[in-house]
């Protein structure tokens, strides 16, 4: 169960990825970026869950919040074209 | 109740989840534009997530893990409508908008 939970979200999260790839404009590539970032955080937590090892989850807390404060400066820089 | 319970409980839970998710990245694919492709994945991201988790807790029953799961779900529940909402309107005063064939 385990393993083919863990098969289905990669699967998803290629697809995923592959629109950051052939994404037509920049904020499709965003968009996939924070699709992306979202699945790891999940597939962090099924593994924390199935393998038992709960500071597994902070990693999942610092890497939501990584990718949150990432995405919003991005789109930022983009907004402003390139002036911070 | 018998502890399968919550076992079986929490897989329903996590297929129903990984099954939004599936929905979110074929919505990805189906919509041509951006603005509507955009609108439909992050929500149903969001719900996959919100699905999973709630699997994730009924599995994890009643401990510290769940309480650390809870607040990445109340976390991500805040943060992920506020990513999406930064992507679209820098797409939109960087004024990209959609030709419209159709409609005006």
């Amino acid at each position: 169960m385990n393993d083919l939970i863990l098969f289905a979200m990669i699967l998803v999260s290629l697809f995923t990825a592959a629109r950051v790839v052939f994404g037509p404009s920049i904020w499709d590539r965003l968009l996939g970026y924070n699709l992306f970032s979202s699945k790891i955080t999940m597939m962090i937590i099924i593994i924390a869950l199935f393998s038992d090892k709960s500071y597994l989850l902070d990693v999942a807390f610092t890497y939501a919040l990584l990718g949150f404060v990432g995405i919003i400066f991005v789109a930022g820089f983009i907004q402003k074209k390139g002036k911070i | 109740m018998l502890p399968g319970l919550f076992d079986i409980l929490g897989n329903i839970f996590i297929s129903a989840g990984l099954l939004f998710i599936v929905f979110g990245v074929i919505g990805i694919y189906r919509f041509k534009d951006f603005y509507a492709r955009i609108l439909i994945s992050s929500k149903v991201d969001t719900i996959g997530f919100i699905t999973i988790m709630f699997g994730v807790i009924l599995k994890a029953g009643f401990s510290m893990f769940s309480l650390k799961v809870i607040l990445i779900l109340i976390i991500s529940i805040i943060i992920n409508p506020i990513v999406s909402n930064a992507v679209v309107r820098s797409a939109y005063y960087s004024d990209y908008r959609i030709e419209r064939k159709n409609s005006g």
